[in-house]
C-alpha cells in the first residue's frame, strides 16, 4: 500500500435500525477517508450518528441496526464482508477501539493484567508467563500508569476513571493496530486528567503512525487532537475540512452556529456587576464528618443580582455546599443565613424552614431527564410550587403558569406534554420555570449545562443571564467548566477538597496571579482553537500554608489562599 | 474481605436469633391452653395445673424463651407433646430423609437449569430460547402436587418402575429409601429449575448487552472466550440469590410432595405436627427451617464474594 | 397518563386468559349443567360423555360443574389476598425506601426473619388454629407474602427516591406523604402491577396446595386443589377427574405469569426480580 492511500475508507454508508414498523436512519450516505498518521475527528451533537460510524469501522453495529447501503474498508478489507475468523483477526491486529466509558468497558470480574494479556496474544506468542507479564507491565508503563507492577493484579473497580481509561488505551494499542478509534475518550474525566489522556493519545498516534478516528462533541478536544474534522448532523455529513480551516472559517452555517456557541476563555470577560447587598451568607461552614470533611471551613457571600460561580473538580465539595444551602443536607458546623426579608437560618433542613423562607432558595438540576417527574405534565410540574407556596390567588395560577413558560421562552402549548416528549433543552427550561415559580431570590444551578449539547447550552445560559437581570436574582452557579463560567459569572470561588483556594471577580481571577490549582485548571482547559494548544504547564506541587493570615490579597477582593511548594 | 465475611456471619446469626424470637412468640400467641390440649377437655383443673407446673408453663414468656434457646444450642429441642420423646432425634431422622431428596434435587436441578438458562439467553428470540422459555413458564405455573401426581401417573402406574408411595417409616435406612427419592426430587426439581432458568436467561441477556462484553468482542476474542471468561462470571451473580431462595423454598415445597408420596421426611413431620398440635415439634421445625434459609442466603453471599471482586477488595485504592 | 392497555401481545393474551377465568367463574351458576355438590351414586366414575362432558367423580358429581364452580373460591380468595398483600407491601416498601437510615435497616431485618419461615408452615399453623375461613386465609397469606412484596417495592422505590425530581420536592420542604403519593408512587406503579400479577400466580398456587392438603375449603365444596386430592386415587379409571382441575389451575396460573411477563416487558420494568415460589 503506498503512502497516502487511505487506511480507512467509508463510502456512502447508511445504517438504520428498526423501531416498531418503520426504519429509523442513523447514518445517511456518509463518506470519509483517513490515512496513516492522520487524525480525523467526527463531530456532532447527540443523534448525529458519529458513534455508529465509529463502531462500524470494526464491523460492529448495535443490536437491531443494520447496514442499508455503502461500504467500510479498513486496510483494504471490506469489513462487513469478512468471515468471522477474518473479522476477529481484523479486530485483534488491525483496528482497535477505546470506548467512551472505560469503567463500563473493562470486565469487572477479571484482573487488569489478564485483560491486557488477551489483547497482547496476537503479537506475543510465547507461553512463558514471565515474559508475558513483563510485556504487560511495559505496556502499562507506556500509557503512563503509576506503579504498573502492582496494577497488573488489580481489578477495574480499584482504579480511578483516568486510570481505567489508560488501561483501555493500553488494551487498544497492545497489538499495535494501524487504526485507532476513540469514542469520546475523555467524557466524564476531570479537566486535568483529560489533558493528560489527550497528550498520551497524541504521543501514541505519532509513535505508531496510527490512523486515528476521534469521536467527540467537545470542540476543545477536537481542536487539540484533530488534523481534519468531519461535521455530522442527524446522520448526514455537513462539512469536512482540515482543522485549522474549519475553526478559522467554517463553510456551513450549522458549523458556524456550533462553533459560535462554544464558550471560550478568549472571549471578552463580562463586565462585573456593582456590589450589591448580600442576600446569603456562609461563615465557616463545615459539612461531612470524619477525618476530612467534605466542606471544610468555607465562607462566602452571595449578593443580589450577581452570579457567583463555584468551581472545582469532583470531590471539591461544591455540590455538598449547594445541598446545604438548599436544605438537603445539614452542615455540621458554621453559619448559613438568609439575609433578605424575612431573615432566616438556612442551616436547617428544608422541611423545618418556615414556608416563606423555603421558596427563597430554588434549585435547578444538571440532568433534565431526572429533574422532572416523568409522569407529570409540564403544567403540573410548574404549578406545584405555586400551589405549595400559595403564590397568588387560585384563579390566577393557570395564567401565572403560562406566563412562567413564556418567560423561559417556551411555547405555552407545550404545557400538556410529558417530559419524555420534550428535548433536553426544553426540559431544562421547564426546570428553570419550576424554579422561578416560587419567586425565589436565590437560584442554585448545579452543573446545569454539563449534559447539554453545545448549541443548547448557549441558549440556556443566555436565558439564565436574562432572567437574573430582570428579576435581580442571586445565582450560585456550580460548574467544572471554566470556559462556561467565564462567560456567565461575576465572581468565582475555586474549591479544592473542601477548602476555598481562591476567590475574586472573574476578570481578576482570569488575569492572575493565581493559586497553583487555579492555574492548573485554567491551563488544562481546552480552547476550541487549534492554534492555542500548548502543552499544559506542569503545575508546581503545592500544599496549604497554615498561617494566621490565610489569604494573600491582590486587591479588589481577589483573595488567594496561602500556599507553598510541597516539601519532599 | 475478612470484614465482609464476618459482617455476613454476624448478620446471619442475628437473623436466626430474630426468627427464633418470632417463632417462639408466635407459637405462644396461639390460642388454646397447651396443658388442656394434651390432657383433653375433660381433664380436671388439678391435673391441668400439675401439668402446667411440670411443663414450666407458669414461668414468664421470656424465661421460657431463653431456656428453650439455651437448650436448643445444646441440641435439645424439647420434648414432643405427642410421643413424649425428644424432638431433636425425631427431627434429625426426618431431616436426614429430606436431605436425600434435597441433595439430588439441588445438584441436578441447579446444574441443568443454569445450562438451559445460559443457552436460552445466548440464543435470545431464536428457537432454543422460545422452547426453553415456554417450558420454564409451564414449569413454574404448575403446582408441585400436580407435577407429583402426573409423575406418579407416568412412572408408577403406566410404566411401573418407581414406587408411588413409600411404605417405610422414618427409620428406614438410606439404601431402602433410595428408590423412593427420584420422583419427589423430579417433582421439586421441575418447579425449582423453572425459576432458575428464567433468572439465568435474563441475567445472561443483560450481561451480553453490556459495554464490557462488547469491548471483549471487539478485541477479537472468540465467542466462546467472551462468554465463558467475560460474561458468565458477571451473569451468574444475580442468579445466586434466586438459587438461594429456591433452595430455601425446598423446605416448604417438600411438604406437599412428601404428602403425595408418603415419604417420611421433614414435610410429612410438619403436617403430622400440625394435625397433632405438637407445639414443641412445630417450634423446632420452624427454627430449623429458618436456620436453613439463613444458611442458604449466607452461602449465596459467600459465593457472590467469590465471583465479584468488588466485594473482596472494597474501596478504591488509587485517586488519580 | 399511564398506558392502561399495553401493546405487548403476551400481556394481552395473559390478561385475556385471566378475564376468561373470571368470567367463567362468575357465570358458573348459568353455565354449569349440574349442581356441583349433588351426589349421584348411580352415575359414579363415568368417563366423558354427552351428558357429562368431563365425566363424574367417585360420588357421581359432574366434574365440569365442579371445575366451573371451583374457580370461584380460588379466584376470590386469591385476588383478595393478593390485593391486601400488595397494598400493604407497597406502602411499607415505599416508606422504607424513602426514609432510609435506621428505620429501614430495622424493618429489613425483621422482614428477613419473617421471610425465613416457610410460608406453608406458617399458613398451616394459622389455619389449624384459626380455622379455614376465607378471611383467615386472606390475612394469613398477607402476613406471609407481604415481606416479599416489600422487598420488591423497596428496590424499585430506591431507584426513584434518588431522582432529582424527588430531591426538588424535598428542597421545597414537602412532607413524606405528599412526596410518596405524588412523586414516588406514580413512578413505581408499573412495578407494582407486575408484582401483583406475579404474586397472584403464587397465591393461587399456595391456596390450591393448601386445599390439596386438606386445609382449604371443606368438602363437599368444589375447589381445584381439593378435587385433585379427592380424585387422585381414581386417576387411572377416570383421569379427567384429576386432569380437568389441573388444566383449569394451570391455565389460570400460566395466564397470570404470561400477563406479568408481558407487562414487565412492555413497561420496561426491571426484570431482575427475585424468583421463588
Amino acid at each position: 500500500m503506498n503512502q497516502g492511500e487511505p487506511l480507512v475508507e467509508v463510502r456512502d454508508l447508511s445504517v438504520a435500525y428498526r423501531a416498531g414498523d418503520s426504519d429509523i436512519e442513523v447514518v445517511r450516505e456518509v463518506s470519509l477517508r483517513v490515512a496513516a498518521g492522520e487524525t480525523l475527528a467526527l463531530v456532532g451533537e447527540s443523534g448525529s450518528g458519529k458513534s455508529t460510524i465509529a463502531t462500524a469501522l470494526l464491523g460492529h453495529l448495535r443490536h437491531g441496526s443494520r447496514r442499508t447501503a455503502g461500504s467500510v474498508r479498513v486496510a483494504g478489507q471490506d469489513v462487513f464482508g469478512l468471515a468471522p475468523l477474518a473479522l476477529r483477526a481484523l479486530r485483534r491486529g488491525t483496528v482497535a477501539m477505546v470506548a467512551q466509558n472505560a469503567g463500563a468497558a473493562l470486565t469487572p470480574s477479571m484482573r487488569i493484567g489478564r485483560q491486557v494479556d488477551e489483547a497482547l496474544r496476537t503479537v506475543t506468542h510465547t507461553r512463558d508467563t514471565r515474559v508475558r507479564r513483563r510485556r504487560i507491565v511495559e505496556l502499562l508503563d507506556h500509557v503512563r500508569l503509576p506503579e504498573p507492577r502492582r496494577l497488573v493484579d488489580r481489578y477495574p473497580h480499584e482504579l480511578s476513571g483516568g486510570q481505567q481509561q489508560r488501561v483501555a488505551i493500553a488494551m487498544a494499542i497492545a497489538a499495535q493496530p494501524r487504526v485507532l478509534v476513540l469514542d469520546e475518550p475523555t467524557t466524564g474525566l476531570d479537566v486535568i486528567t483529560q489533558r493528560g489522556i489527550l497528550d498520551l493519545l497524541a504521543a501514541l498516534a505519532d509513535e505508531l503512525d496510527l490512523a486515528t478516528v476521534l469521536v467527540s462533541h467537545d470542540f476543545g478536544v477536537v481542536a487539540a487532537m484533530a488534523d481534519r474534522v468531519h461535521v455530522l448532523r442527524a446522520g448526514r455529513t455537513v462539512e469536512t475540512a482540515p482543522a485549522a480551516r474549519l475553526f478559522a472559517d467554517p463553510a456551513q452555517p450549522y458549523t458556524r452556529e456550533l462553533l459560535a456557541s462554544v464558550p471560550r476563555l478568549s472571549d471578552e470577560p463580562r463586565p462585573s456587576v456593582p456590589a450589591a447587598a448580600p442576600v446569603v451568607t456562609c461563615e465557616h461552614v463545615r459539612a461531612g464528618y470524619g477525618g476530612r470533611p467534605v466542606v471544610d471551613d468555607v465562607s462566602l457571600e452571595l449578593r443580589r443580582g450577581e452570579v457567583l460561580a463555584l468551581v472545582g473538580e469532583s470531590g471539591s465539595g461544591k455540590s455538598t455546599l449547594a445541598a446545604a444551602l438548599a436544605g438537603l443536607r445539614t452542615p455540621s458546623g458554621g453559619v448559613l443565613r438568609y439575609l433578605g426579608e424575612p431573615g432566616g437560618d438556612l442551616a436547617v433542613p428544608a422541611g423545618k424552614r418556615p414556608l416563606d423562607l423555603r421558596r427563597r432558595v430554588a434549585l435547578v438540576f444538571q440532568n433534565a431527564d431526572t429533574a422532572l417527574n416523568p409522569r407529570r405534565s409540564v403544567r403540573d410540574a410548574v404549578r406545584r410550587p405555586l400551589t405549595l407556596f400559595g403564590i397568588g390567588p387560585r384563579a390566577e395560577r393557570a395564567a401565572r403558569t403560562t406566563q412562567l413558560l413564556r418567560d423561559v421562552a417556551l411555547d405555552p402549548a407545550l404545557q400538556e406534554r410529558l417530559p419524555a416528549q420534550l428535548s433536553g433543552g426544553q426540559r431544562q427550561r421547564v426546570g428553570i420555570a419550576r424554579a422561578l415559580a416560587g419567586e425565589p431570590d436565590v437560584i442554585i444551578a448545579d452543573e446545569i449545562t454539563t449534559a447539554l449539547d453545545v448549541s443548547v447550552q448557549a441558549q440556556v445560559l443566555d436565558l439564565l443571564d436574562e432572567l437574573r437581570r430582570e428579576r435581580r436574582l442571586a445565582c450560585l452557579f456550580i460548574s467544572h467548566d471554566l470556559a462556561v463560567v467565564r462567560g456567565i459569572a461575576d465572581r468565582i470561588l475555586v474549591l479544592y477538597q473542601g477548602k476555598v483556594v481562591e476567590q475574586g471577580s472573574t476578570r481578576a481571577v482570569f488575569a492572575g496571579p493565581n493559586h497553583p490549582y487555579t492555574r492548573a485548571l485554567i491551563s488544562a482547559a481546552l480552547e476550541p482553537d487549534p492554534g492555542a494548544g500548548a502543552a499544559a504547564e506542569s503545575a508546581p506541587r503545592w500544599e496549604h500554608d497554615d498561617r494566621d493570615d490565610e489569604w494573600i490579597d491582590t486587591g479588589a477582593g481577589h483573595l488567594i489562599r496561602r500556599w507553598r511548594e510541597e516539601r519532599r | 474481605m475478612i470484614v465482609f465475611v464476618l459482617k455476613r456471619l454476624g448478620s446471619a446469626v442475628l437473623t436466626v436469633a430474630l426468627s427464633s424470637l418470632l417463632v417462639f412468640f408466635a407459637v405462644q400467641a396461639l390460642p388454646g391452653d397447651v396443658a388442656v390440649q394434651v390432657l383433653g377437655r375433660d381433664a380436671t383443673p388439678e391435673a391441668v395445673a400439675a401439668l402446667r407446673e411440670q411443663l414450666h408453663l407458669n414461668q414468664p414468656a421470656w424465661t421460657r424463651y431463653l431456656s428453650w434457646i439455651g437448650s436448643a444450642l445444646h441440641g435439645d429441642l424439647g420434648t414432643s407433646l405427642v410421643s413424649g420423646n425428644a424432638v431433636a432425634a425425631n427431627l434429625g431422622l426426618h431431616l436426614r430423609n429430606t436431605l436425600l431428596i434435597a441433595v439430588v434435587t439441588v445438584v441436578v436441578a441447579i446444574t441443568s437449569s443454569l445450562v438451559l438458562g445460559v443457552v436460552a439467553g445466548l440464543h435470545r428470540d431464536r428457537w432454543p430460547d422460545t422452547v426453553i422459555s415456554w417450558l420454564s413458564l409451564v414449569g413454574m405455573s404448575v403446582p408441585e402436587f400436580v407435577v407429583a401426581t402426573l409423575l406418579v401417573l407416568i412412572f408408577s402406574v403406566t410404566v411401573p418402575i418407581l414406587p408411588a408411595v413409600v411404605l417405610d417409616g422414618p427409620n428406614a435406612s438410606v439404601a431402602e429409601l433410595l428408590p423412593a427419592i427420584w420422583l419427589p426430587a423430579a417433582a421439586l426439581g421441575v418447579v425449582m429449575a423453572a425459576y432458575i432458568v428464567r433468572m439465568a436467561r435474563t441475567s445472561v441477556i443483560d450481561v451480553m448487552a453490556s459495554e464490557f462484553v462488547t469491548t471483549a468482542t471487539l478485541k477479537g476474542l472468540t465467542r466462546w472466550r467472551v462468554v465463558t471468561r467475560h460474561a458468565l462470571p458477571s451473569a451468574l451473580l444475580p442468579t445466586l440469590n434466586v438459587i438461594a431462595l429456591n433452595v430455601a423454598w425446598l423446605v416448604g415445597g417438600v411438604v406437599v410432595v412428601e404428602s403425595v408420596f408418603n415419604y417420611p421426611g421433614l414435610g410429612k413431620l410438619m403436617l403430622e405436627s400440625v394435625y397433632d398440635r405438637d407445639l414443641p415439634m412445630l417450634q423446632a421445625i420452624a427454627l430449623v427451617s429458618a436456620a436453613i434459609y439463613v444458611v442458604c442466603n449466607l452461602a449465596a453471599d459467600l459465593a457472590a464474594m467469590a465471583l465479584d471482586p468488588k466485594l473482596r477488595t472494597g474501596r478504591r485504592t488509587a485517586t488519580r | 397518563m399511564i398506558r392502561w392497555l399495553p401493546r405487548s401481545i403476551a400481556a394481552r393474551l395473559g390478561l385475556a386468559i385471566v378475564v376468561l377465568h373470571i368470567g367463567l367463574a362468575l357465570a358458573a351458576p348459568l353455565l354449569a349443567p349440574y349442581s356441583p355438590v349433588r351426589n349421584d351414586a348411580g352415575h359414579a366414575l363415568l368417563g366423558p360423555s354427552w351428558s357429562y362432558w368431563a365425566g363424574t367423580d367417585q360420588y357421581g358429581r359432574d366434574v365440569l360443574s365442579r371445575v366451573l364452580y371451583g374457580g370461584r373460591y380460588a379466584l376470590a380468595v386469591s385476588f383478595a389476598a393478593t390485593f391486601c398483600t400488595v397494598v400493604i407491601g407497597t406502602v411499607i416498601g415505599a416508606l422504607a425506601a424513602f426514609r432510609g437510615g435506621w428505620p429501614d435497616n430495622v424493618a429489613m431485618r425483621v422482614l428477613d426473619a419473617v421471610l425465613s419461615v416457610p410460608p406453608i408452615l406458617a399458613l398451616l399453623v394459622i389455619v389449624t388454629v384459626f380455622g379455614t375461613g376465607a378471611g383467615v386465609i386472606v390475612l394469613a397469606v398477607t402476613v406471609v407474602y407481604a415481606p416479599a412484596v416489600v422487598r420488591v417495592v423497596r428496590a424499585a422505590a430506591q431507584g426513584v427516591v434518588t431522582a432529582d425530581y424527588v430531591t426538588a420536592a424535598r428542597a421545597r420542604g414537602e412532607r413524606t406523604c405528599p412526596i410518596l403519593a405524588r412523586e414516588v408512587l406514580p413512578n413505581i406503579l408499573d412495578v407494582v402491577f407486575v408484582e401483583f400479577a406475579m404474586r397472584a400466580s403464587w397465591v393461587v398456587l399456595l391456596i390450591s396446595s393448601l386445599s390439596f392438603l386438606g386445609f382449604g375449603v371443606n368438602p363437599p365444596a368444589p375447589d381445584w386443589g381439593l378435587m385433585v386430592a379427592e380424585n387422585r386415587t381414581a386417576i387411572t379409571v377416570v383421569p379427567w377427574g384429576s386432569l380437568a382441575p389441573i388444566l383449569a389451575l394451570a391455565t389460570l396460573v400460566v395466564g397470570l405469569n404470561v400477563a406479568a411477563d408481558g407487562l414487565s416487558k412492555a413497561w420496561g420494568v426491571d426484570r431482575i426480580r427475585t424468583g421463588a415460589p
